[in-house]
């Protein structure tokens, strides 16, 4: 007993109960609910189950029961649709961004800074004003569009199927873009000034020195950015209530709220789990890639 | 990288981006302002004709948003207190060895960090449920989202102490203190300023947090603003000055804090999330 | 002497890596006892060890008398220099100073009475008030010592404390850290990796390589009388120049396997055709123009007006020193010669000096 304390005291004990005490609180929280999400997946679940421990076993029925859903292929194409375009339109303009903010002006660190006030703002909040935005007929968006001739009918983008996972995608890439912006600007940061000045005197012309000095010194920073926005992306939910409610016709629907749409409108549990386990998959895949990104901040 | 002579006009860009940028929250501001015709005016007006601040108070009133803010609040600084007590101590052990033991921490905390909380809702909701924490649906709420918060702030806390010099512990034990007084009295105030950054963010998140709240609080007395807002807006939704009131009041402290710690708040965010 | 610093047969393990092999070491109390040697060799490892901040995996560590390995460092008594000399940053000088104070039961009152005559001794009586970052490298330097001399400990420990100054403080302070070791009559164990510093501040110089020691003793006994091949080439600057070497028939010579395979006298017999290796200090390569034993062809001549520095053209290349400017240029020949008891012999195998 005196070993023990003292060594809580003085020596390792002391590190293994800091730690330990957190990580029984996050299995707690999150490692046994992933379990249990998956447990839950193979099971009955109902309302006169969904106290007990023990619920039959229903093997991959819920799973093909899903899969089987008229609106499963949709969900999976809007999924895709989602994760893809937010993604590419964060990421290309976030890096657009970054690459203009690396240019010495005035302010430049403090106006870029600003930008990542969309990152703090609560998403139903981000998910409100967008709706209002594009909202049809007196949406600010169509005004302007129609104002610079671009569009001369109205879009409406929350009620029209075809373009209300336009909706939900344009306030996302919104709300991402300024931390895709300033991740990108820490690795740009990072590259050595004299790289680009030796470049430029071995004769290399702007393009040159991006394609052969920014993206490969970039290559892990992008690897890591990427899969964050996969990451963020499949955790973004505010935006589908405060929006469209994954409508009309679930065209504008994903997974991550078809998921909770199942547990919480239908109360059908095990779908909900289902759904979500299949999720995870997607989730793994992205978060062994940024782990393998950042493994040399791992490593520290 | 380039060397234009003309960082005036770069300054000016960068403004009108930033212009475009914020102006959904300029136009949150200005819709507020507006009367409910000229909401609809179409085309719409950019700046309201005839300002009119009324709509504040009664938003406030109408949508008794002092109960739905006294519930983020307490939901926001419970779960910034249960983060940054369970968070810090892990996060210091995290950046003072390398093993693979800590290897194999930091991967777990990595991958709790990229959980959905769409996908830990279901699971959590059944557990609370079957243990009874649905009559505390608030302090569910906290574990909840303190749950999906520490990771976070494991990984970017981490980074702040790995620039303590170990040097300094050090001393500190052949000074006479025990690992808990070098941690306190020397570890704890240098690393104090990344701390309190990720803290108010931690705050920040939780204060916004929508999800959870929405599932598991079903008692409108113990709900916090995000699921207030989300009572009155949906794709039908027509009072949107009212709408935008209650955002702009529920915005506008986070806005705050984040304009006056904005320097602090992006090196804090930077220096960990990618080396 | 009595021993204030006793280590009997301590191991270290980090994992599979051995860190310290075997290490026996008695420090008299009173002594300046430097542990030198190249970069990974375990002197840090070990200075750390005496401190508590790292656990031993074997063996028995006593300070003055009492057994302290699993006894945390707060409860060792010891006083310790960091690299970094570790400032606390948040702290001004009196609060760096003062830390340790708390621990050991003083009021503020006698803190500050104590931190005042440390000031004095250490010459920062003005800089109380300051704040680490607000100091220079050497007051930095001076605010260690501080720290550690207030406490009066058992021991003190250096961890190359010098290396972040320039040449000319270093030099400076070198001295200064030994005075005050003599004035408080203190024992000390100081680790670097420049033999120079070890040499001229140490009693007592303990050569370690590879988590072993190689040899310990006075600086000069190091110096004339070196255990093995590493130790030889280690101590001494510029490093001892090393030839294979065959013994001659009479037993008395070696012939040098150089561009002419010159004969050397030695100061005592072995076994003729016994294969040596043979080193010769710089400095013991005097120019001999009547009787040279060896003739070498120099490569490269540095001159600081004080000393010369030449190296030869051959294989291997051979360093000489001579004092003042030199009297020969590149391409010429020198005439050297040594005397006998100046050659040192080792085993080209083992490396033991024979």
């Amino acid at each position: 007993m005196r070993r023990i304390l003292s060594s809580v005291t003085d020596g390792r004990g002391f590190d293994i109960l800091l730690v330990s005490i957190t990580m029984i609180f996050l299995l707690a929280l999150s490692g046994m609910p992933l379990v249990y999400n998956v447990v839950m997946s193979f099971q009955e679940v109902d309302m006169f189950n969904l106290n007990t421990f023990s619920r039959p076993y229903a093997g991959l029925e819920n799973y093909r029961e899903v899969v089987s859903q008229p609106e499963f292929g949709l969900i999976l194409k809007n999924t895709a649709f989602f994760v893809f375009g937010s993604i590419a339109g964060q990421f290309v303009l976030g890096f657009a961004l970054a690459m203009f903010f690396m240019m010495r002006f005035p302010f430049a660190a403090t106006i870029r800074g600003v930008f990542l006030v969309s990152w703090v703002m609560p998403g139903l909040v981000v998910g409100a004003l967008w709706g209002w935005i594009l909202a049809g007929d007196f949406g600010v968006l169509n005004a302007i569009l129609k104002g610079i001739g671009v569009i001369d009918s109205t879009m409406f983008w929350k009620s029209d199927p075809r373009l209300s996972i336009w909706a939900v995608t344009i306030a996302n890439i919104w709300l991402g873009l300024a931390f895709n912006m300033m991740l990108l600007s820490v690795g740009l940061a990072a590259i050595p000034r004299d790289l680009y000045e030796a470049a430029e005197l071995d004769g290399a012309n702007g393009w040159h020195r991006f394609t052969t000095m920014t993206l490969p010194m970039m290559r892990s920073t992008i690897g890591a950015v990427l899969a964050l926005g996969l990451i963020y992306t499949l955790q973004q939910f505010d935006l589908f209530p405060a929006i469209t409610e994954g409508g009309p016709a679930n065209s504008s629907n994903v997974a991550q709220y078809w998921a909770w749409q199942y547990s919480f409108l239908l109360f059908d549990f095990a779908k909900g789990a289902t759904v979500s386990v299949m999720m995870l998959g997607f989730v793994l895949i992205a978060s062994i890639v940024y782990v393998w990104s950042t493994r040399h901040e791992v490593r520290g | 990288m380039t060397r234009l002579p003309v960082p005036r006009l770069f300054l000016a860009l960068a403004m009108v981006l930033a212009a475009i940028y914020l102006f959904p929250l300029y136009w949150m501001y200005a819709t507020s302002l507006k009367g409910q015709s000229e909401i609809f005016a179409n085309p719409p007006t950019f700046w309201p004709r005839d300002p009119d601040p009324s709509i504040y108070p009664e938003t406030w009133e109408r949508r008794s948003m002092g109960r739905f803010l006294w519930n983020s609040l307490v939901i926001g600084t419970g779960v910034t207190a249960l983060t940054v007590l369970l968070g810090t101590g892990c996060a210091y052990v995290l950046a003072r060895y390398r093993s693979a033991w800590v290897d194999l921490g930091l991967f777990a905390i990595l991958m709790l960090q990229v959980l959905p909380a769409s996908v830990m809702i279901t699971p959590l909701y059944v557990g609370f449920n079957q243990l009874g924490l649905l009559s505390y649906p608030r302090t569910a709420v906290i574990l909840a989202a303190a749950g999906k918060a520490i990771p976070f702030y494991i990984v970017l806390v981490r980074a702040t102490f790995m620039n303590v010099p170990r040097e300094l512990e050090e001393a500190a034990l052949v000074d006479g203190n025990s690992r808990w007084g070098a941690f306190f009295f020397i570890v704890l105030p240098l690393a104090r300023n990344g701390i309190l950054v990720l803290a108010i963010l931690t705050f920040m998140q939780a204060f916004g947090e929508y999800i959870y709240a929405k599932s598991i609080i079903t008692t409108q007395a113990y709900q916090p603003a995000s699921v207030g807002l989300s009572g009155f807006l949906g794709p039908n939704s027509t009072d949107w000055n009212g709408i935008m009131a209650y955002a702009a009041i529920y915005v506008t402290p986070i806005v705050a804090i984040f304009v006056i710690l904005q320097r602090r708040i992006v090196a804090g965010l930077t220096s960990g999330a990618l080396k | 002497m009595t021993p204030q610093i006793e280590i009997a047969s301590v191991d270290k393990h980090y994992g599979a890596y051995h860190a310290l092999k075997d290490i026996n070491l008695t420090i008299p109390r009173g002594a300046f006892t430097a542990l030198v040697g190249p970069s990974g060799c375990g002197k840090s490892t070990l200075l750390r060890s005496i401190a508590g901040l790292e656990s031993i995996t074997s063996g028995n560590l006593r300070i003055a008398g009492t057994e302290m390995s699993g006894v945390p460092p707060r409860k060792r008594d010891v006083a310790m220099v960091f690299q970094s000399y570790a400032l606390y940053p948040h702290m001004n000088v009196l609060g760096n100073l003062t830390y340790s104070l708390r621990f050991k039961g003083f009021n503020k009152e006698q803190a500050r009475k104590k931190a005042d005559e440390v000031a004095q001794v250490i010459g920062l009586t003005e800089l109380l008030e300051r704040y680490p970052r607000e100091l220079s490298g050497g007051q930095r330097q001076r605010v260690a010592m501080g720290r550690a001399i207030i406490c009066e400990p058992k021991a003190f420990l250096f961890d190359e404390p010098l290396s972040n100054l320039d040449a000319a403080l270093r030099v400076h302070m070198r001295m200064e850290i030994r005075a005050l070791h003599d004035r408080l009559g203190a024992t000390s164990v100081y680790v670097t990796h420049d033999q120079v510093e070890a040499m001229t501040m140490a009693d007592h110089v303990v050569v370690m390589r590879a988590g072993v020691i190689e040899q310990q003793g006075a600086p000069l006994e190091l110096y004339d009388n070196p255990a093995n091949k590493f130790v030889a080439g280690f101590i001494g600057s510029p490093a001892m120049n090393f030839l294979d070497a065959t013994v001659a028939e009479d037993g008395r010579s070696a012939r040098l396997e150089i561009a002419g395979k010159p004969v050397l006298p030695l100061a005592r017999t072995l076994q003729p055709g016994r294969e040596v290796t043979v080193g010769l200090r710089p400095e013991h390569l005097r120019i001999d123009t009547a009787a040279p034993r060896l003739q070498v062809p120099v490569r490269v001549v540095e001159s600081t007006g004080s000393l010369t520095y030449s190296t030869t053209e051959t294989e291997p290349e051979l360093m000489i020193v001579e004092q003042g400017r030199g009297r020969y240029r590149a391409g010429e020949t020198l005439p050297l010669t040594i005397a006998p008891e100046d050659i040192h012999l080792f085993d080209p195998t083992s490396g033991t000096a024979l």
